[in-house]
This record gives C-alpha cells, structure tokens and sequence, in this order.
C-alpha cells in the first residue's frame, strides 16, 4: 500500500492506454494475464457455446410443433435435447456470470489491478477451450443421448454415443470452474483496497464469493464422479450396475451432490448482478445489505443439503426423501429474503427505466414464479404426479433463462460502457428487453401447464390434444429467439459507431466507475482508498470533489 | 510480457508479482489459493470414499474377504516409507526457511527417493495382483492354469465351488478375469449369523453361497482399491514432478528466510497425498483382520 | 488479513519436534495395525473400524496442525480445513441416510 507510488501515471498528452488498446497481436491475447482480457475472450466463447445450445433449443421446439416425430426421428431428438442441456448447462449457464462479469469486475470492484492469481486465470480459459473442444468433437461425430445427466446404466452399458469424450469435456470444463473459483476467493480475501471491507463489498462481489465456495467444494465432486463413469463405461465393473451388486442410485447421489449446487452456481451470480441493478437503478440504498450479503452464503450453504429432491421417485428411501423435501422448503427462505430486500429496494427509489432495469424488473418476477414452481417440485407429495413432465421443463427454464439469463444480460448491458467505453443504443436495447420478456412467458408458461396435463419431458411424440399450447410454445420461442439475438447485432454496432460512453456514465458511487471506460491495465491509475458505504447516494456522499464536478456538468448537459 | 505497463514498474522485491502491493499480501495469496486447492482435492477423494462407504456398508463380509488378500506388510511398509518423507519435507520447509541450500538439495532427494519406493512397492503389490487375478478388469491378469496342488496363492487354490467339469479347463480365467476362490470368510459370518439383508441376497441363490455372485462384490472392492490407489498414485507422480522442479529451484539457491514460498505450497501438497494414503491403509488393507486371528 | 500471519517459521517447532510429531506418526502405523489384528467385536460390532479411524484421524490432525503449519495459520485456514471435512460429512451423512433407510437397510422397519 506504501508503494502505490510505484505506479507511473500516464502524464503525456496522448491518449491514455487502455487494456484493449495495450498490445494487438494475437499472443497478446492468448497469454495475457489481464483478467479483463481474459473475461473478453471468455464472453466470445460463451456466447458461441450460447448460440448453438440456441440452435439445438430452436430445432427441439420445431420438433414440437406437431405431435408427431417427424421433423426429428426419436433418437435423433434424443441428442438434440442432451446437446442442448450439456452446451447451456456446463458450456454457458456455469460460467457465463462468473467468467466473464466476474473476472472482469471483481477486481476493479474491490480496487485489485488484477486477481491474485493471474496465469491460473489464463489457465482456467484454455481448459473451458480444452473442454469445448473436445465436447464439439463429440458432436460433430454423432453427439451423445443419455439426457446431460448422463443417468446410469444407459450411459455406462447402453448407449452407443459419445459419453466418454462428453464426460471428458465436462471433466476438464469442471477444472475450468474450480479455478476460478478459487481465484476470486483468494482475491477476494487478499486484494481488496485500503477502506475496502467486507461490508462495503458490493453484493456482486459478495454473490460471487458465495458462487466461487459452491464451485470449490462441489465441482470436485462431479469430476471424480464422470471419471467413475468413464472407467465403468471402459471397463464395466459394475459398480453402477444393478445386475451384478452394483448401484444406479449411487451415480444420482454424486451426481446431483454436485450438480444441485451448480444450478447455485448459475442462479447466484445472477442474484448478485440484481442487487447491483435494483440498487443503482432505483438510485437508493439497497435494503438490508447485511441480510442480502449473508443469504447468498446462506443459499451457498444450504444448497447442498437438498440434492435429494431429485431422486423422489427413483429409488431412494421414503425417509431420505421427507429430509430432503423439508431441507428444500428451507433453501427456499434466503432466496425470498432477497426477493424482499429487492423490491423494498425499488420501494420509492427514484427509478431510472434504462435497459438494465428492464431486465432486472423482468427477473424479479421470472424468478418469483421459477422459485414458487420449485416449492411445488420439491413437496414430495406433488412431485409423484409432476417428475419428468415439462412442469418440470418449464420450473428450470423460468430459473435458469427468467434468472440467470437476464440477470445475465442486463448486467452485460449495464456494464457493456465500462467493458468497451462505447454506449449501445438505448431504444433498441429496451425493446430487446422487452421481446426478451414476452417471448420467454410465451414460451414456457404454456408449458407449466402441458406439465401439469401430463405431458412427458425428453419424447420427440405427443398426443394431438396438446397441440394448441406447444404451437404458442414454439411461437414464442421465435419472439425469444428474436430478441436474443437483438442484442448480439446492437452490441456489435455499437463498438464501432456508438457514442462514447464516458467514465462513469449511469452516474454512480461504485469502485468500477471511478476509472476510465475502458479501464486502464490495471484497473487504477493510483491505488483506490474507500472512504464510503456501498451504494451510497447521498449528495455527493463518498464521491470526490472531482468526481462531484463532473456529475455536475453531465446533469446540466443533459 | 502480457502488458508493457508492467515494465514501468519499479519492484522492491524479487519475486513479487505485479498484482500485490507487497511480499506479505503475494504469501497470503498463495497460501490461501493453495488450501483452496487442497479443499478441493478433499472433495475430489471424496467421492470415492463415499463409494467405499455405501458399498462397505452394504457387502460388509466381501470388502473383509477382499481386504484380507491384500497384503498388509507391504501397504504398512508403505504407510512407513510416507511418513518418512512427509518428515524431510516438513524438514526441508525448515531449511528453506533459514535458507541452507545444501539441507535443502539432499532433503528434497530423499524425499524424492522415499515417493519412488512407494511407487515401487506400489508396483510389486501391482504385480502380485495381476499374478492372483485380482485385477477387476478382463484381460488384465495373468493367465492361470488350473492346478489343484498348487502350494499357495489365491487363484490357484481349489475353488470354493464346483467347476463345470464337462469341459477341458487349461486355465481357469482363459479370458485374463478377475479371479476369486475363497469364501471363508462368508462361511463363518453365515455361521456367526451376522450378514445384512443386502448381503443374504447378495452372495446367495437357493440358500447356497453363489461364488459367482461373492466374486461380484469382492471385484467391487477391488474396483475400488485400484481407483483409489492408483489416483493416489497419480498424485504421488506429480508430487515427485513437483519435487524435481523444487529441486533446480533449490539448487540454485532460490529459497531464503524472505521468499520460501514454493517449497512451502509443494510441501502442503506432500502432506496431503500423505494424509489420504493414512486414510486408504486401515480403510483398504487392514479389514476383517481379526477374524483370521 | 490477519495480524496472526505465519512469521517466515519463526513460531515453528524446531527439529526435535518435528522428530517428536514424526515418531507419533510411526507408532500410530504400528498401533493401526496391532489393533487390526485383535478381535474387538466385543465391545460392538465394527469396533476395529472405529478404532482404526480414530488412530487415522489423530495421525492426521498431527500431520496438519504441525507439519502442514495450520497450528501457526490464519484462522482462514483452519476454517477451509475444518469446511472441508464437514462438507465430507454432509456427503457421506446424506448419501447414507438414503442407504440405511432403505428396505434392506440397518434402520428399515
């Protein structure tokens, strides 16, 4: 802290150099150790993985439209919807906040230049392209059709697909995430500014800790159990296989130990981006920090006592299943203590409507109804006559594309300024919002009550009675379709002709807009002192002098 | 070389990475980064001790069965021969902490020498393996002819059921299976009557032992033994690469009372492949011991 | 993040602990596998077992607290130490509850 003086501010006249101007060729990239490039590169890759999971998404729904199987034969369906689960679930929905939000502002939140570990960053990117690459191997060689839970015996004695280097992508894409994880919670302990302590943390950062302690102690998990599937699908010992004393149920727990937690890991980061877009956009205090900040652990925590609840039908003991059908109710409660401090948070806010609101307005009540299905999904009683049916479909989709998706690009859109220095174009950035918003309900709401009718998830067939509902289903993944691609053409435009953003342009007291957009190299020209309170608006409150001049100008410009 | 700003900096420390503001935050760091890994590791065992434990509590007696032809002496010699090289390497953290660069080269190599025996002795018990046909996959055993006067070992001993004399046998496992004769141990739990439920339908058809199906369950245990010896193993190889790496560092003389971190971090990770095979030695070898005494 | 921060070894036992902890160690082996071989079954069944994970556990904590240096560490480190083995249990006592419920199990009616 005494050598802050180390860093040589940039006193020439030139313009200042930013981490996308410092260095253009290729391997400036490829072996930069600068979180924010790393995070760029990660957010091409995710959104490729995004736009083909998309694609099998929009074949799956075609295949829907009529009640027969004939765009698709059964089985090739079968790999449509496991591609689909496998690419958005392990390919995008995992590291898609955390990998490129978090690496990008989780430093410069705290005040870090960089994270503490910087190669294992790097290092953590070539794995999430080892992974990639070896899952797109698989599918272009014919794919794989166990479901993405890979459940036992079919995928170690039955089926004839490409599980192996599936599993090994997703074994080595597991690293991906570990590291990661560990890396922001060791920034996150030992990088974190003069002033910065842990009850001034944004709740991003806060949401991310939360994720990165789900991430360490859960992915170990899955990969030793892929591994085990692995070596049984070589050498078929039998110890997923009932037949010869073996146990199928066995596969579910390890499985779901880690993989019940990792829809934490998707829905958290998504949590944190919300508290950051409710607070900043309602230009208020966010409501009860404390309560926030501690049920993301608390959600961290208690995740992993409820894996259960996805084995109520499948074998496991009535007793294990009554403990876990009322740990499911408990892990209900800090998600809705969020759900609270959010809207008290709006509660006379003076709101500004800005796309990112939109999408955080548009979570609030996606994730409402997500959450409630889940209650439904996790009371034992009902599960009976709704497991493997798409109320089933309908309850993830509403968490994971109602949450994390839009949590996920609102947060994209509120920090796309500071990412690239440009400003998209506000007009287009709403109505995307919005067809986001009306496409998605258009789209799995009808399927909440195909569900409940007793539609069965995973058949490519259905009888013709349900057909009115699946056509405004796959209708309204065209609206969804529409506008999530929107953003990939307005985004795009905007890095070359849109206006410059400025420093700071929403105007708020946050660590990362009291740098330059894009930020420098690392993050600061002179080692940030926090002397307030996060999301403090007061006047002037916490701000320096100039940063208050300039808030000045900018409201009497405009 | 990521960025050209980070030339313009000035360090006051050898060793100290661009991110931290000094050596104590980069030790911190590397500290906390490396117990995060190790929780990690932990979980990643994890959940092969939570196979262990659900197939142990449902075929208690194969798992003793099984246990009781691995052998003890060399899986104890084993546990030895770790301890020792736990303690130079705890030693060697010492001596890189008072930065005696000679203490350190001749302790990193035998603590080197000491992982290379466990490997060794890893790769006699191997071997053995093989030689019984206790190895659970098809085709990786050592054929054996059928010979009932054979002196000693497991597969070459009687079975404990009736072969299908109809055929010629020339060898007992003619495809390299997994081999198993000895049903004992079932024998005398069924007498004591103390088998599970899990365990009456498990090894039994018609109310007789089924040798087919005990030999099943003690290949599950032994499924378990190579998964869990052999990714130990694994980590011991990288240990000792780690070790190699350590050892040109020291060699030049690298470590000193202010920057000893890397022998510290490889040290923890020594310790921990040493903490799991505490754990795999009475959990693996030393089941069911008391019931041949 | 802690004033409690390892002081380049300075706290550290000396050689002669480091000699004490290791012969700990040693007879802890020796223990292990004397109580192996005698027939506890006595006390109840599966005492061996217990026995055998205690003697591991004691064996562990020793190695950890001393020559893994957690004994000097920040609390942070005890806790990801502690975290981990509790996360451990949460495994294997939920994993279990399942099997020893089921009709087969020790605890079915």
């Amino acid at each position: 802290m005494q050598n802050a003086d180390a860093i040589i501010t940039d006193s020439s006249g030139e313009p200042k150099v930013n981490y996308l101007t410092n260095g253009s060729t290729i391997k400036s990239w490829l072996l930069t150790k600068d979180h924010k490039r790393i995070a760029i590169m990660y957010l091409v890759s995710v959104s490729a993985f995004f736009l083909m999971g998309g694609l099998y998404a929009a074949a799956i729904r075609l295949e829907l439209l009529t009640p027969a199987s004939d765009l698709m034969e059964s089985g090739t369906y079968n790999k449509a919807f496991t591609q689909h689960g496998v690419l958005m679930i392990f390919f995008f929905l995992i590291p898609a906040i955390p990998a490129i939000l978090g690496n990008f502002l989780l430093p410069i939140m705290i005040g870090a230049k960089d994270l503490a570990l910087p190669r294992i960053n790097l290092l953590s990117l070539y794995f999430y392209w080892i992974g990639g690459g070896l899952t797109l191997y698989a599918l272009l060689q014919g794919g794989v059709d166990t479901g993405w839970t890979f459940y036992t015996p079919y995928s170690t004695t039955f089926s004839n697909t490409f599980v192996m280097a599936v599993g090994l992508g997703i074994f080595i894409n597991g690293f991906s995430s570990i590291l990661t994880g560990l890396n922001f919670i060791v920034t996150v302990h030992t990088m974190r500014a003069p002033g910065m302590t842990w009850f001034r943390l944004p709740l991003f950062v806060w949401a991310q800790y939360a994720t990165s302690l789900v991430m360490i102690l859960g992915t170990p998990v899955i990969a030793i159990t892929v591994l085990m599937l692995a070596i049984e699908r070589a050498v078929h010992i039998g110890i997923f296989d009932p037949a010869i004393g073996g146990d199928p149920i066995l596969f579910q727990h390890l499985f779901w130990f880690y993989s019940h937690p990792a829809v934490y890991i998707m829905i958290l980061p998504g949590m944190g981006v919300i508290s950051e877009l409710v607070s900043n956009f309602s230009r208020k205090k966010i409501f009860g920090y404390e309560f926030i900040a501690f049920s993301s652990i608390a959600i961290a925590v208690f995740g992993f006592l409820v894996w259960g609840h996805h084995m109520f039908v499948s074998g496991q003991s009535i007793y294990a299943g009554l403990v876990f059908s009322f740990l499911t109710m408990v892990v209900a409660v800090p998600s809705a203590i969020k759900m609270f401090n959010w809207t008290a948070t709006l509660y006379k806010g003076s709101i500004l409507w800005n796309t990112p609101l939109l999408y955080a307005v548009g979570f609030l009540g996606l994730f409402l109804i997500g959450g409630l299905t889940g209650l439904f999904l996790g009371s034992i009683g009902l599960t009976v006559h709704l497991t493997d049916t798409y109320f089933v479909v309908a309850h993830f989709h509403y968490v994971m594309v109602g949450g994390q998706v839009i949590a996920y690009l609102g947060g994209l859109h509120y920090w796309w300024p500071k990412m690239t220095g440009k400003m998209y174009s506000e007009f287009w950035g709403k109505i995307s919002a919005m067809l986001v918003f009306v496409g998605f309900n258009l789209t799995f709401f009808p399927q909440f009550i195909l569900g409940y009718q007793g539609m069965p998830r995973r058949y490519a067939s259905y009888p013709e009675e349900l057909q009115v509902l699946n056509i405004f289903s796959t209708a309204g993944a065209s609206v969804l379709g529409v506008g999530l691609m929107m953003p990939v053409v307005y985004l795009v435009h905007s890095l070359f002709f849109g206006k410059p953003a400025g420093d700071n342009p929403w105007m708020l007291p946050g660590l990362e807009w009291r740098t330059s957009s894009p930020p420098p190299t690392e993050n600061f020209e002179t080692m940030p002192v926090v002397t307030w309170e996060a999301y403090e608006f007061g006047e002037e409150n916490g701000l320096d002098t100039e940063e208050a001049r300039r808030r000045e100008a900018v409201s009497t410009v405009s | 070389m990521s960025s050209h700003a980070s030339d313009k900096f000035v360090y006051h420390e050898p060793g100290l990475q661009h991110q931290f503001e000094d050596m104590k935050q980069q030790e911190e760091s590397v500290s906390i980064g490396m117990w995060m890994f190790l929780v990690q590791e932990i979980m990643f065992f994890g959940g092969l001790f939570t196979v262990y434990l659900v197939f142990r509590s449902k075929y208690p007696m194969a798992f003793a069965a099984g246990s009781n032809h691995l052998d003890a002496f060399w899986g104890g010699l084993n546990t030895l021969v770790l301890i020792v090289s736990s303690l130079t390497m705890a030693l060697t953290v010492y001596y890189a902490q008072k930065g005696n660069r000679n203490m350190q080269v001749v302790l990193i190599l035998l603590t080197m020498f000491f992982g290379a025996v466990f490997l060794g002795v890893k790769a006699i018990e191997y071997t053995s393996k093989y030689e019984d046909g206790l190895v659970p996959v098809a085709g990786l055993n050592k054929k054996v002819k059928e010979n009932p006067n054979a002196e000693h070992g497991a597969a070459q001993a009687k079975p404990c059921y009736e072969m299908g004399h109809g055929a010629e046998h020339t060898y007992i496992n003619p495809r390299g299976e997994f081999q198993w004769v000895d049903c004992s141990l079932v024998k005398v739990a069924e007498k004591g009557g103390f088998l599970t439920p899990e365990e009456k339908i498990g090894y039994y058809s018609n109310g007789d032992i089924d040798a087919d199906k005990f030999r099943d369950k003690v290949r599950i245990f032994y499924w378990i033994y190579f998964v869990m010896t052999g990714l130990h193993a694994l980590h011991m190889i990288v240990g000792i690469g780690l070790m190699t790496w350590l050892l040109w560092t020291a060699w030049k003389g690298t470590y000193s009372h202010d920057y000893f971190a890397p022998v510290e971090m490889s040290g923890l990770y020594w310790h921990f492949v040493d903490i799991v095979w505490i754990f795999l030695f009475p959990l693996l070898y030393l089941l069911g011991r008391h019931f041949l005494h | 993040m802690s004033e409690k921060h390892i002081e380049s070894g300075e706290g550290h036992i000396a050689i002669p602990g480091y000699l004490g902890v290791f012969a700990v160690l040693v007879v802890g082996t020796i223990l292990t596998y004397w109580a192996a071989t005698k027939d506890m079954d006595w006390i109840f069944p599966g005492a061996n077992t217990l026995v055998a994970l205690l003697i591991a556990f004691t064996k562990m904590t020793c190695v950890m607290l001393f020559f893994m240096h957690v004994y000097w560490s920040p609390k942070l480190i005890w806790l990801s130490a502690i975290a981990s083995f509790f996360w451990l249990a949460i495994m294997f006592a939920y994993t279990m509850q399942d099997y020893l419920t089921r009709s087969s199990g020790v605890f079915s009616t």
